[in-house]
């Protein structure tokens, strides 16, 4: 032990967290490369913390207990109000850009009609499949908001879809890039996810988008476009397969990220269904 | 289509998934299951009334957490007589100076032993963080104390489990002196 081994253990549990800047991490690194013994350190520093995980894991969790709060949940009916005014606002907004765009798009003489069919429960479900995913995946799962390189998401991709990677990306406005890629599954379904985010971690936005391939009786001829608490949900489909744009941005970036990515998801599928 | 209002099986759907973990955090910093049923039940309640307000594109997993944290530190008088930090500072010298390796094979139930043994602040920072793999900063939002803080209370709970569990090593004969 010399203090080049006294510094490095400083930082080992930091390190297996992936609290270090960079420029330390990259030190640490170096020191273990050529220190068995601090090294040995990191390793039942490791150990320590996959045994006190699979402990904790282990304790049982009381197989009464999720009935019992789904009822306590049920019983407290104190629903909460969203916030009408901002809910207003959105919704103004997305009705115009619904009207604009899917008359452009589908050259409907009677917007109106279009839209209030989307209000049907069977467009809610098919809309709910990308949903599902991004909830899963992007919002909710563990997943670490890292940004990865290129080719790290063109290797999760595989060669199917990797070529896809770089058209999205120029395809992305303002701060906005493809910060994970991968497959994925949620409810049992298989999903290609592209996960987008603002460059500022702060007040970033997060975007999934989804490709899934269509199931029977799924039909999203449109662009069609929904709102579910805080989230955007913006579907479309293309050949075989759904695509969704989900957000937490409003509804009309929403709707306008989602119809400037279509164009380029439909031509790489169709191309990719042909080839 | 843009009227749907927050309701009670969508909150369902993205909070109960966490509840599996919340329990077993709660069970683990309180040490006693009925009481961690008590308060995550009581976390899900508090969680709904103010799922309106949940920030979008905030981190759910994340919040609940935090209301369980406040929702036990509520509790946490009327509960225990937690042990003071400072009578561990006494423990954390000793095992510092005299480190025995620490067993190859340690047990489910000899490391929840070390665990407990933890006074409660650090016992939920290293839960959180090594258990839950919670980032420093997010720690920091949960527990309201600054990340220098939560750093501090993660050094020394780490450093008291692995001086709990050489001290294991050592009850049973096993490596008598470390580096």
């Amino acid at each position: 032990m010399n203090t080049a081994c006294d510094n490095a253990r400083g930082h080992l549990d930091a390190y297996l967290s992936r609290e270090l800047p960079e420029e330390t991490r990259q030190e640490v690194q170096l020191h273990l490369a050529a220190c068995p013994q601090c090294s040995a350190e990191l390793e039942t520093r490791a150990r320590i913390r996959t045994e006190l995980q699979d402990a904790v894991r282990a304790t049982p969790v009381p197989t009464g207990l999720e009935v019992k709060i789904r009822r306590a949940l049920n019983d407290n009916d104190k629903v909460p109000r969203p916030r009408t005014g901002l809910w207003a606002v959105a919704a103004a907004a997305g009705v115009i850009l619904c009207v604009v765009l899917v008359g452009i798009l589908r050259n409907e003489a009677n917007p109106e009609e279009a839209i209030l069919r989307k209000t049907s429960g069977r467009l809610a479900a098919v809309l709910n499949v990308g949903l599902r995913d991004h909830l899963h995946c992007a919002v909710f799962r563990k997943y670490s908001k890292q940004s990865l390189a290129a080719s790290e998401m063109a290797a999760d991709l595989g060669p199917g879809f990797a070529d896809l990677l770089p058209r999205i990306q120029a395809k992305l406005p303002g701060d906005l890039r493809v910060i994970q890629a991968h497959h994925c599954e949620a409810g049992g379904r298989q999903y290609t996810h592209f996960i987008i985010a603002g460059a500022r971690k702060d007040r970033g936005k997060l975007v999934s988008l989804i490709l899934t391939r269509r199931q029977s009786g799924e039909s999203l001829p449109g662009i069609d476009q929904t709102s579910v608490d805080r989230f955007q949900v913006v579907g479309f489909e293309s050949h075989d397969y759904l695509a969704f744009v989900i957000s937490d941005m409003d509804a009309q970036q929403s709707l306008q990220l989602a119809a400037s990515l279509a164009p380029t998801v439909r031509e790489y599928l169709a191309a990719h269904a042909a080839g | 289509m843009f009227s749907k209002h927050p309701r009670t099986d969508e909150f369902e759907t993205v909070a109960l998934p966490h509840l599996p973990e919340l329990y077993r955090t709660a069970a683990r910093l309180l040490g006693d299951g009925a009481k961690a049923e008590d308060v995550v039940q009581e976390t899900y309640l508090q969680a709904w009334k103010s799922f309106a307000r949940f920030a979008p594109g905030t981190n759910c997993r994340a919040w609940l957490f935090k209301i369980l944290v406040n929702t036990i530190h509520h509790h946490r008088r009327s509960w225990f007589n937690l042990r003071r930090i400072e009578d561990s500072e006494e423990i954390l010298e000793q095992t510092a100076v005299c480190a025995a390796p620490v067993p190859e094979r340690i047990a489910r139930e000899q490391i929840l032993r070390a665990l407990n043994a933890l006074p409660a602040d650090y016992r939920a920072a290293v839960l959180l963080a090594d258990v839950d793999e919670f980032s420093y900063k997010e720690i920091a939002g949960m527990l309201d104390v600054p990340i220098g803080t939560v750093m501090s209370r993660l050094s020394r709970g780490r450093k008291l489990l692995r001086g709990q569990l050489s001290e294991l090593a050592r009850s049973y004969g096993i490596g008598e002196v470390g580096t």
